[in-house]
């Protein structure tokens, strides 16, 4: 098997271009991307502690981890729509109110 | 120093997985920024085969892949008209090339820390089985298993809450008898086609 450490350096690298995307963004659905990008950064590093201790525990953490993902997502989107219904636009600049 | 296999295998997967997120940060277009985004989740959902976490893999992938980036597919089509073009473009100044800068220079230190951390230093245990997973999940974890789903209960049922449309042509419940003969060429009934007397419903059926 892979070393661990590799997996992790992994997510961390996915981390960081993750983090650069949620500055660099104003569209609000690609800044949720990369949100979901540094969720799955933290996922790869529970796998890598799980494998590297032997521990069940980092994949039970990751299960959760992208079940709330899914319900964030939703939430997030069900937002942006609503936004974009009031608004006409889901530039998080012009984003300063969601109800009329 | 020979390269074994799996080694070759893992810098594939994780250059693959780098390239999508970089593509998708960079992608000047929102939908090629979530196609960039379902290879880095592939490749992701390799990693964790190659971790020999199969059960993850394959929760990834009907997950993330299946589900979650079907959704933001529909966010993209719902919200397309403005967000294509030039206003998704990030303009560059000098804060944010110092931003960027600052970044990368914590992803390097992020990354050293990481890869040197002393618990690297203990011996590999291995990888748990699926069956240690599913024991740990549905035994030990089994309050956290079903708070999980009262959550994404809550959070469906939050989501339509958001989106609803409370205008009074979608409380009405449509009966099938009037609506749609009335309005030629338009898909969606007005409220024109509800009629308020009863005469105007038997001429509808006669029709």
């Amino acid at each position: 098997m892979i070393d661990p450490s590799w997996i992790a350096a992994l997510g961390v690298i996915l981390f960081g271009i993750g983090l650069l995307g949620t500055f660099y963004h104003k569209n609000a659905i690609v800044v949720l991307m990369c949100i979901e990008l540094m969720l799955n950064a933290a996922n790869l590093n529970f796998v890598a502690a799980a494998s590297h201790y032997g521990d069940v525990s980092g994949w039970v953490f990751t299960a959760i981890a992208i079940a709330i993902a899914a319900a964030e997502v939703a939430i997030g989107l069900a937002i942006l729509l609503s936004m974009y219904s009031t608004q006409q636009t889901i530039s998080l600049d012009a984003a300063s109110k969601l109800r009329n | 120093m020979a390269i074994d296999f799996e080694t070759l295998v893992f810098v594939i997967v994780s250059g693959a997985a780098v390239a999508g997120a970089i593509g998708c940060v960079f992608a000047s277009r929102v939908a090629h920024s979530l196609l960039w985004l379902m290879l880095t989740f592939f490749a992701v959902a390799a990693v964790f085969l190659m971790a020999s976490a199969e059960m993850l893999g394959a929760i990834q992938i009907l997950v993330y892949l299946g589900s979650v980036m079907l959704v933001v597919q529909f966010g993209v089509m719902l919200t397309r008209r403005r967000i294509q073009g030039a206003e998704s473009l990030p303009t560059l100044n000098f804060i944010s090339a110092v931003t960027g800068v600052g970044l990368f220079a914590l992803t390097l230190a992020l990354l050293r820390e990481v890869m040197e951390h002393p618990m690297w230093d203990s011996e590999v245990a291995g990888a748990p089985t699926t069956l240690e997973f599913a024991d740990a999940l549905f035994n030990q974890w089994t309050i956290a298993t079903i708070v999980l789903g009262a959550l994404l209960a809550m959070a469906m049922i939050g989501a339509s809450y958001l989106v609803r449309d409370e205008r009074l042509i979608n409380l009405v419940w449509d009966t099938g008898q009037e609506t749609v003969t009335a309005s030629p060429g338009v898909g969606m009934p007005t409220r024109r086609d509800f009629p308020s007397s009863p005469g105007e419903q038997d001429g509808g059926e006669e029709e």
